[in-house]
């Protein structure tokens, strides 16, 4: 039987996994699967939160309608970011971090 | 009036000439940007009617309240939506000329119309007390956000600055997400109402728990407000949105943020260690965003550039008065201050894309000579600058005095020293713009137009700037 310490370490990763993919990785798409990972990790961590923290013997269900939200809003993310990112190759042909220089740092 | 029906009436508001631009031939489409200022008008007018906040046991009011701070900033975003939309029809040349499509006017109506749900989803946000609910406020606002940065398709600066936006943007969606997760964890309770009880038992051992998500959220809300450690993306995304969405993100979202970071460090008072630490770490912050805002807004060229790094700035003051949340004053001082900021932020903007249409550019040489090529123009500007700046009788100085104030009396000695120095260091980079006015030549002398709507615009901003600054008292009896 899995503890919660055992979901929290597993998130932890996914999170730090997800966090280091978009800092050190230089394809805009690699990045965005990243930050997705990110989002993933918090929902399992709210789903081992609402489990094991028990109220009164009650589940709180507060943190699983959250992971529904977290979902969802990632979708529509996803579907806003990716059309970006296509328009972005279209107009520079490179989907690369480094190539974004248009702006002056 | 339910505190609810204002934020349904924007949504409702934004479905309805969504519809009404499917449906309409007419390639000029100006008129949509009209409509929604003047429907918000009306909303704004219905939030001045009685309102009732959520009926106590009802399940509404486990998610929004109607305070003085919400009911204050619904009508400040109302206005500073008002006024982007205002500023769009002006806009219409740039929207036409980078965007591909087969019919007149094709794509560019909806330019006018996204604006609407991005004030919806910032409306619901100040009024939120559940996390819950500011996480779907937060990205309605922000999605929108990105699609309307990244709106100019074929042009490369637009697409560059809103992939960096939409990059940031989501990181700091997984940090308070994360962060969430955690203070649920340890608290068992995602309403910020209910965290005072909730952290006034806590264990000791759990305390680091609830720092680390403390942690977590205020990392993501810097991105929102633009305050350090999270401000690197608003030069860019500045530079390169379209100017009445840059003016936008620099006013109302950056106030959507400030509400809920001030009504999360309210909630986290009832611990009196968690209250110092957090305080010290809001100073370190808040020094550390008037540091960075300020100097390197001194060497830029770029106007755009210039006020992004002037907003972070003004961040910094913000947060000033932020880590003094103990005054009473505090809350009052933050909300003149983000009145003024409106009115000088806005007619700094409405300026300056009324002198890039005419001269093609953002650089402050494209400024050289203005004075001559129209005076109407050049005045409004050192208004607004002598206001972003602080000089008596602006809103600018009223605000920046109140903030000091109340830091002063919070014993933010040295914080309120900073913040004199980095004044003086806004004095020269507002300058520049000035003397490129009134000092340089023009390359030609041909005058400026300005559209009826611009000149409108420009008298009630800047008759908001002079009207603060000398007689502040009514704005403030009614934040007390």
């Amino acid at each position: 039987m899995p503890t919660l310490a055992n979901y929290l370490i597993a998130s932890g990763l996914l999170f730090a996994a997800g966090l280091g993919v978009v800092m050190l990785r230089r394809s805009i798409i690699v990045i965005f699967m990243g930050l997705e990972l990110m989002l993933n990790a918090a929902n399992l961590s709210l789903v081992a939160f609402s489990r094991y923290g028990l109220v009164s013997g009650h589940q709180n269900y507060n943190a699983q309608i959250l992971v529904f939200f977290i979902i969802s809003v990632a979708a529509a993310e996803v579907a806003v970011g990716l059309a970006i990112i296509v328009s972005l190759y279209r107009a520079r042909q490179t989907t690369h971090v480094e190539d974004l220089d248009t702006l002056k740092f | 009036m339910n505190s609810l029906f204002l934020e349904i009436a924007v949504v409702l508001l934004g479905i309805v000439l969504l519809l009404v631009e499917a449906f309409s031939d007419r390639s000029n489409k100006d008129y949509l940007a009209y409509l929604g200022a003047a429907g918000l008008t009306g909303v704004l007018a219905l939030s001045f009617l009685p309102q009732i906040g959520p009926l106590p046991m009802s399940s509404a009011a486990a998610f929004i309240t109607s305070d003085i701070i919400s009911v204050f900033f619904v009508r400040f975003l109302l206005i500073a939506t008002i006024v982007t939309l205002l500023m769009i029809p002006g806009y219409r040349t740039v929207l036409v000329r980078y965007l591909p499509s087969e019919r007149a006017g094709g794509g560019v109506g909806e330019f006018a119309i996204l604006p609407l749900f991005v004030c919806a989803g910032l409306m619901w946000m100040v009024s939120a007390i559940d996390f819950i609910m500011i996480f779907v406020s937060l990205e309605l606002a922000t999605i929108t956000l990105y699609v309307l940065v990244t709106y100019l398709r074929q042009n490369t600066a637009s697409l560059e600055a809103g992939t960096k936006f939409l990059i940031l943007g989501a990181l700091s969606t997984g940090f308070i997400v994360y962060g969430i997760s955690w203070i649920f964890g340890v608290t068992g309770t995602t309403n910020i109402l209910a965290l005072p009880d909730a952290i006034s038992t806590l264990p000791e051992s759990s305390l680091y728990a609830l720092l680390f998500g403390i942690a977590m959220i205020l990392v993501a809300l810097s991105f929102k407000t633009g305050a350090f450690p999270f401000q690197f993306w608003i030069p860019d995304v500045y530079q390169g949105a379209p100017t009445p969405i840059t003016s936008y993100l620099s006013v109302a979202s950056k106030a959507a943020g400030f509400v809920v970071l001030i009504r999360f460090l309210l909630s986290l008072e009832a611990l009196p260690l968690l209250a110092n630490k957090l305080n010290a770490v809001i100073t370190l912050l808040a020094a550390l965003t008037l540091i960075f805002g300020n100097f390197a807004a001194i060497p830029q060229t770029n106007m755009k550039r210039l006020l992004g790094y002037s907003s972070v700035a003004h961040a910094g003051y913000l947060l000033m008065g932020v880590a003094s949340l103990a005054s009473l004053m505090a809350i009052p001082a933050i909300g003149f201050y983000f009145a003024g900021y409106l009115a000088m932020t806005m007619l700094a903007f409405v300026v300056l894309q009324a002198v890039s249409e005419a001269t093609g550019g953002d650089e402050i040489s494209r400024f050289n000579g203005l004075s001559k090529r129209s005076p109407f123009l050049a005045g409004a500007m050192l208004l607004s600058a002598a206001s972003l700046a602080g000089i008596p009788f602006t809103a600018g100085f009223i605000g920046k005095l109140l903030i000091f104030e109340v830091a002063l009396k919070q014993g933010h000695y040295g914080l309120v020293m900073l913040g004199c120095v980095t004044v003086a260091a806004g004095f020269y980079y507002y300058f520049k713009v000035l003397r490129a006015m009134y000092w340089q030549q023009p390359s030609e002398e041909t005058a400026i137009p300005v559209s009826a709507t611009t000149k409108w615009l420009i008298l009630l901003l800047g008759a908001g700037i002079l009207i603060l600054g000398v007689y502040p008292e009514p704005l403030l009896a009614a934040l007390r």
